[in-house]
């Protein structure tokens, strides 16, 4: 049996949506194993509940009396309200009561959360929040059409280690998630040869491409990230960051393109009438609502990290992927990948410049 | 229409009879599927053998016939279905099957109902059950207390809400009549309802009503039946409230809850959530609950006809420490704790039973 605790107060639509999410969950047959604990404010979360199917021998109620807010600095809120709805479902699964944690709350404040409360795997120095983005390739057994990237914000100033510890740890994800079994992993730098990027760039491909099990295809470029090139990406959390937003960005601004060119001409109107079906695939391929939510990686628990405009299917999609990867040996797999990374080489290359 | 056991019938000289629990049958006592015409076809086929019972009813009904009363009377154990009664031989079979006695079988005359034209009154309740449940109240005495299980699918919350609040004088007359109508009960069987109220005595007889979420209906749909009402996901719960009540003893509960664990799967986590769930609602006092924690904590020489069920007792003191640790009440408990509002039965009539429910 697994226990998923979901912080029932953390998203832009919390607690309504996070209590909708868990509702309908708990009467799906197919997750019968998994136990649900809303934690939060027991008596908004009661009443909720009251008026909603659900399932009650599948949910459990924690009470947390205060929670944090999308636009608080989350060290500060953490400090402050140390009983805040976060908090509190992080120290759950440090005590064993639940496996995995989702939230759609403040991000800083999660990571912050979780690192308080949750021990690191072996061998890993600083967690890494991955994010999934949609490619043209599709891949492993589910066909799965979304590639992953990591680090995307949880640790800034990257050393060589972590980039490796990231490589291992994104491999392990897609290899149980996506069930993927040889995902590959590549950095992102600034040319796909071995010498291009900063130093620890350079120095973290002399060790992959050593690693006796990681299907290491070498160094792609941004252009290569949405046509799918690789499985798994890896950067440091500022560039991650930087190519995320930017990603969603784009996405954003041709369909405000579009529906621009739906009002301003009858032709055009026309023209993407009949391509309805393709931009509904589009949009469909694009939906974060389905793909459930970013993991933050390297710690003994699994943490699930949900859009914060999150409504209740992407929460249920999101709690749905933290029972999937929680208790299916994701840490065990991490730590042994770690173990077999081979020492870093002791003369440091130069980094050369894009051509 | 009832078979009752030599000597406790209707009127029949016995034992006094203090308690009277009324059972609804499919969805209540048996997990019944006729939402589609071929899962209705199977259920009208099946032998009782393929039959499946609600986790925990068997035992619970045991358990709730066999209880001493603290006035020295006997239970008694009536079953009121919405089932044809061709279906007699193979229900009465699965009852005893599970081992269960029980006092009167009502079923519904669907046979006569259709040969004489009576197309509505085959899937109306209330024109069915109200009255069946009347009469077979007349030859109790007026203190005899009853508890009635039911179940979301139908119309049961209304209808033993109703019952109780007639028998209780809540409900005159012309208000009856008014809802006999509202409900579409044929003319003959509103008179007949109304013949059969004008001649009980009045009594505060329905102390309460359990409604088995079978469909998982929200809760909070059946708040206008107020507190003798308890919606239920399970017969752990309801074992746990009539053991509040003290209807039944802390290792009836436990047996019930072992049922449900050693023939049906449940977890400790479903029997913890289930006991935090009535706890978060209000259908249950925590005082309550610590005397269970304890009364079980004791263990073995308190508890000895727990049986010889593998890890019995590991689950007892497992279950006793899951009791012990649930802390203070979440905000917002015990809303239901108190006196409720008079229900507005026509509004209730507009509003929870739909013209297509009302039938169903």
């Amino acid at each position: 049996m697994l226990t998923i605790a979901i912080d029932a107060m953390g998203g832009d639509n919390a607690p309504d949506e996070v209590v909708r999410a868990a509702a309908a969950l708990s009467l799906e047959k197919s997750g019968r194993n998994v136990q649900l604990l809303l934690v939060g404010d027991a008596g908004r979360i009661n009443a909720l509940l009251h008026g909603l199917r659900h399932d009650a021998e599948r949910i459990a109620v924690h009470h947390a009396a205060h929670a944090v807010a999308m636009h608080e600095s989350p060290a500060e809120a953490l400090r402050q309200r140390p009983d805040s709805s976060i908090a509190v479902a992080a120290r759950l699964c440090a005590q064993g009561q639940a496996q995995a944690l989702v939230s759609a709350g403040n991000t800083g404040a999660s990571v912050l959360a979780c690192r308080d409360s949750w021990g690191r795997i072996p061998g890993v120095r600083r967690a890494a929040l991955a994010a999934v983005y949609p490619t043209e390739m599709r891949r492993g057994d589910k066909d799965d059409p979304f590639s992953l990237i990591l680090d995307v914000g949880a640790t800034l100033d990257v050393s060589e280690d972590d980039l490796c510890t990231f490589a291992v740890m994104g491999a392990a994800y897609a290899a149980r998630i996506s069930k993927n079994p040889r995902p590959r992993v590549a950095l992102l730098s600034n040319g796909s040869e071995a010498g291009k990027g900063p130093r620890e760039v350079v120095r973290a491909h002399a060790r992959l491409r050593r690693h006796p099990q990681l299907n290491f295809v070498g160094n792609i470029e941004g252009v290569d990230i949405p046509r799918g090139s690789a499985d798994v990406v890896i950067c440091g959390g500022f560039v991650g960051n930087v190519v995320l937003k930017m990603l969603e960005g784009v996405s954003e601004t041709v369909v405000r393109l579009a529906s621009y060119a739906y009002k301003e001409r009858l032709l055009w109107r026309a023209g993407l009438v009949m391509l309805s079906g393709g931009i509904r695939r589009l949009k469909d391929l694009t939906d974060w609502e389905q793909y459930g939510g970013a993991p933050l990686l390297g710690f003994d628990h699994l943490f699930i990290k949900a859009h914060g405009r999150s409504g209740s299917r992407a929460i249920q999609n999101a709690v749905k992927v933290a029972a999937r990867g929680a208790g299916t040996g994701l840490s065990e797999d991490i730590a042994e990948g770690l173990r077999l990374l081979p020492p870093a080489e002791d003369a440091p290359p130069a980094g050369e410049a894009s051509g | 229409m009832s078979e009752p056991p030599a000597g406790a019938g209707p009127g029949a000289p016995g034992p006094r009879i203090s308690r009277v629990y009324r059972w609804d049958l499919d969805k209540t006592y048996l997990q019944t599927d006729f939402d589609t015409v071929r899962a209705l076809l199977r259920t009208a086929f099946e032998g009782a053998g393929k039959k499946l019972t609600v986790p925990g009813a068997a035992t619970l009904l045991r358990e709730l016939r066999g209880a001493p009363a603290p006035d020295g009377g006997v239970s008694r154990v009536c079953f009121i279905s919405g089932s044809p009664r061709q279906m007699r031989r193979v229900l009465m079979e699965k009852l005893r099957l599970d081992g269960v006695e029980f006092d009167e079988f009502i079923l519904k005359p669907n046979l006569r109902n259709m040969l004489t034209g009576r197309f509505r009154a085959m899937r109306e309740q209330v024109g069915y059950k109200l009255p069946a449940l009347l009469a077979g109240r007349s030859g109790l005495m007026p203190e005899t207390r009853e508890v009635c299980f039911g179940d979301d699918a139908e119309s049961d919350g209304f209808i033993y809400s109703l019952y109780g609040d007639v028998l209780a004088g809540r409900v005159d007359r012309a208000l009856l009549a008014q809802i006999l109508v509202g409900a579409g009960v044929y003319p003959e069987d509103a008179q007949r309802t109304l013949t059969l109220a004008d001649a009980l005595p009045r009594a505060e007889a329905v102390e309460r009503i359990f409604i088995h979420l079978d469909r998982r209906s929200p809760p909070g749909r059946f708040d206008r039946y107020g507190a003798r009402l308890v919606p239920i996901y399970n017969y752990f719960q309801a074992a746990l409230v009539l053991y509040e009540g003290r209807l039944l003893e802390a290792p009836a509960v436990m047996r019930v809850a072992l049922e449900m664990v050693d023939k049906h799967g449940y977890s400790m986590d479903a029997l913890r959530n289930s006991l935090q769930d009535l706890l978060r609602r209000g259908r249950l006092g925590l005082p309550a609950v610590q005397a269970l924690g304890e009364t079980v904590a004791g263990g073995a020489a308190h508890l000895p006809a727990l049986g010889e069920l593998p890890g019995a007792r590991e689950l007892i003191r497992s279950f006793a420490q899951r009791l012990r640790e649930l802390g203070p009440l979440p905000e917002g408990a015990g809303a239901h704790r108190g006196e409720s509002d008079p229900i507005d039965y026509l509004k209730a009539l507009e509003e929870d039973l739909p013209r297509r429910k009302r039938h169903g």
